[in-house]
């Protein structure tokens, strides 16, 4: 950590001349959050040319590349931060590449300072102390259009003078300085300057018994007051202006709040109302391509490698792009506009309860639509600690995938009598049982851990609220097509290989005789029950109608795929597991399915469908999925007539599937976000344990109580 | 009295910031140095963070962090 941010930047000396041997300058762009910077990034550089991580650390690297007057630029965009005294990874990121010592990193050519100049004295901290490294800077003053309209003069010129490097006015829409910026970037780089001066004259009039970084602050601020004074000049406002007043209503205890609840609904409302047809649409082209895939290729492992490894891989992942993409779109709306801090603002109490912050409300309200965007989401919180905890909880809230697993076993299990009054029936208090079972747990698991292995010191809460302005359609878009495709490239290509992995497991071995041999096993028992039963009773008709259906085509395909599957490693998987689930009142075939439902908890009906010989069903469709429930509802432990299906085995599997992890996609997620396969393992273990835990409480509670 | 007691919409000056670590640094560096004058604007619910004005923008912070703040009578 460094605490004097001072001084000339490491080897100044012996630079070789830069930008005459075509290689491109280094220039990099640094300052305050909320300035306009990325849309001076996109103005300048346009589409970043790369994304990623520096060396060693969670901390993303943005590069562009431009040419202006023939030279070419490579404009490097470091992270937000108020100060070169680096309290945050982030912060230290942006200093050691000042200072050149991040290593594969170089010294840059040339810094843009970016300087808000509706926010002209706070901006100069960072600015001020940047100019004391002696690198060749330019002060690009954003926003000044704003400024204007606020009845802010600078004078520029002036303000150049004393501080000894150029300063150029820029508006972004507008394209304003975009051009005078790059000279400016070309003359400087040509021209050695000194590192600026004139702090020492302020910290002699500090106590000096204070702690040096304190003490070179309130320095700091006086130097400033001193350079700004005459070259700032405010007109007074004739009364509020529009901005401001909307601010205060904005954050208006009650009206505040009012308009926060109203914004969020109307948001996550038009997410689902928007996002739903697209994702069914994604869903049928899928559907669509796997039946054209299937119908070309001959019957075999080839095929169903395709079909049901790599296409259902792909599908699982591209299923999920019109939520990010939504999603994204207005948490990029909202920070554009300058409201996501408002709602931080409004909602920190609440949440520093448990041990998050108001920056967690956004990812965690998102995770109920799907885990993934909400992770995502979490990238706007910039303490460490607040968004690790964050992305280690929002897989806790019950996202749309769990929803018809709820419904089905809802529907099959939870006897349908009234609680109370006539309309409120058991299944729908259940239901928003299971929710609020995720957020509980989510509530609990926070505050222990933020007691815990994440116990520091207080998290400051110190967060600008940005002046309100037009979001940037440029930038937010660049975040949406950012978010999408980082999901795509980083964790679909994952998410298709684990899909692959689980296909295998489920696959193979493949013994066709020991299928031949099962099958006829099951026919047999069926045909000796149907004997045994007396010829004209109910149970008799029922079996009949068994025996026809095993009898056709689709029936015989159904038990096959189900005997394929109860002897492929997948099955002996659930056999193995079986005393874990047991105390939870499953049979090893739960156990199977709950096991290859790791890609994703919705697959979990189709795996019960095969692994209880049904055919494929379609939850949607009333014929199917009464089937599966019929099947459900009639299975018996493997040599007994006890039924699997009871109500506190329906209630233990909700609620496993409620707390547990099985979703590769969030695991990856995770993983990519935090840059660590760590995290994505405590994830996986700690929600798996409280799953089990949870399910094994259910089921023994409620067979005490049914009892 | 500190600036947590300050009323909605009245203004304050700063005397002080008490403490030595990176909270009372990022209170300094964000511009609540001894002498600035600070407004405050409202208050977020169930005793929330206060909405500050002051250097001519909006800062937030945690009635904890505005306890730390020393103002002059």
């Amino acid at each position: 950590m460094s605490l004097t941010p001072d001084g000339p930047a490491a080897p100044a000396g012996g630079r070789s001349p830069v930008g005459r041997d075509g290689k491109p300058i280094v220039v990099a762009l640094l300052g305050n959050p909320n300035t306009g910077k990325s849309t001076l990034f996109s103005a300048l550089a346009g589409i970043p040319t790369r994304i990623g991580n520096y060396p060693g650390v969670t901390v993303e690297e943005k590069v562009g590349r431009y040419t202006h007057r023939g030279q070419a630029i490579e404009l490097v965009d470091l992270p937000g931060t108020y100060s070169l005294v680096a309290k945050s990874p982030d912060e230290q990121v942006a200093v050691d590449v000042l200072r050149g010592r991040l290593a594969g990193v170089p010294i840059p050519d040339c810094v843009i300072v970016v300087a808000d100049a509706t926010n002209l004295e706070r901006n100069l901290y960072l600015a001020t102390q940047a100019l004391g490294l002696g690198l060749p800077t330019v002060i690009a003053l954003t926003l000044s259009d704003v400024a204007d309209a606020k009845g802010i003069r600078i004078d520029v010129g002036e303000l150049g003078r004393r501080l000894g490097c150029p300063v150029i006015r820029v508006a972004t829409p507008a394209g304003v300085g975009i051009e005078p910026l790059g000279d400016a970037i070309l003359a400087a780089i040509q021209s050695p300057r000194q590192p600026l001066q004139g702090l020492d004259p302020h910290l002699a009039g500090v106590d000096s018994g204070r702690e040096p970084a304190a003490r070179e602050a309130i320095a700091r601020y006086g130097w400033i007051e001193e350079l700004l004074a005459g070259v700032v000049q405010r007109q007074p406002p004739a009364g509020r202006s529009v901005g401001e007043r909307i601010d205060d209503l904005l954050t208006d205890r009650l009206w505040g709040t009012l308009a926060f609840a109203a914004t969020m609904l109307a948001m996550f409302s038009s997410i689902f109302w928007l996002a739903t047809p697209l994702m069914d649409g994604i869903s049928a082209i899928m559907d669509a391509v796997s039946g054209l895939v299937a119908g070309m290729l001959p019957e075999g492992a080839i095929r169903s490698l395709l079909v049901d490894g790599v296409l259902a891989g792909v599908a699982g992942v591209v299923v999920f792009v019109p939520q990010i993409a939504m999603l994204f779109l207005f948490v990029a709306l909202l920070e554009g506009c300058g409201y996501l801090s408002r709602a931080a603002f409004l909602m920190d109490r609440l949440l520093c309860g448990v041990g998050l912050g108001g920056k967690s409300f956004i990812p965690l309200l998102s995770s109920f639509a799907c885990a993934i965007p909400g992770i995502m989401a979490a990238r706007t919180i910039e303490n460490r600690r607040d968004r690790l905890l964050t992305i280690l909880v929002a897989p806790l809230m019950s996202c749309s995938a769990r929803l018809p697993v709820y419904l089905l076993l809802c529907g099959a299990f939870v006897p349908n009598i009234p609680v109370g009054f006539s309309w409120l029936r058991l299944p729908a208090v259940v239901l928003v049982g299971m929710y609020a079972v995720g957020v509980v747990a989510a509530a609990l698991v926070a505050l222990i851990l933020s007691r815990t292995i994440f116990r520091g010191p207080p998290q400051p809460f110190v967060m600008e609220l940005p002046g309100w302005r037009w979001p940037q359609w440029r930038v937010v878009l660049e975040r949406v097509r950012e978010a999408v495709w980082s999901f795509l490239q980083n964790a679909g290509t994952l998410i298709v290989a684990v899909s692959i992995v689980i296909w295998a497991l489920a696959s193979y071995p493949h013994s066709e005789s020991a299928i031949d041999a099962e099958v006829a096993a099951v026919r047999g028992q069926l045909v000796a029950r149907l004997e045994r039963l007396p010829g004209d009773g109910a149970d008799h008709a029922e079996a009949a109608e068994e025996l026809a259906a095993l009898d056709t085509d689709a029936g015989l395909a159904a038990l096959r795929r189900g005997a394929a599957q109860r002897q492929s490693l997948l099955g002996r998987m659930g056999r193995l597991v079986e005393p874990v689930v047991r105390p939870l009142g499953w049979d090893w075939r739960l156990g199977c399915a709950a096991i290859a439902s790791f890609p994703a908890r919705e697959v979990v009906l189709g795996t019960l469908a095969v692994i209880y010989n049904l055919g494929d069903i379609d939850p949607g469709e009333e014929e199917g999925g009464s089937m599966l429930v019929r099947r459900l509802r009639a299975a018996t432990w493997d040599g007994t007539n006890r039924k699997v299906f009871t109500l506190p085995t329906a209630l233990s599997i909700m609620v496993f599937f409620a707390l547990c992890a099985q979703c590769a996609s969030t695991l990856v997620v995770i993983g990519r976000e935090t840059n660590s396969w760590l995290w994505p393992a405590v994830t996986f273990t700690y929600m798996t344990l409280l799953a089990w835990l949870a399910a094994f409480a259910t089921y023994q509670v409620g067979t005490w109580l049914g009892g | 009295m500190s600036l947590e007691q300050v009323a909605i919409g009245a203004t304050a000056r700063v005397a002080d910031v008490s403490g030595t670590d990176a909270v009372s640094l990022r209170l300094l560096e964000m511009g609540l140095t001894p002498g600035v004058r600070v407004r405050v604007v409202s208050t977020a619910p169930l005793g929330g963070p206060l909405e500050l004005e002051l250097r001519g923008y909006r800062l937030s912070i945690r009635r904890h962090e505005a306890a730390r703040v020393a103002i002059a009578n």
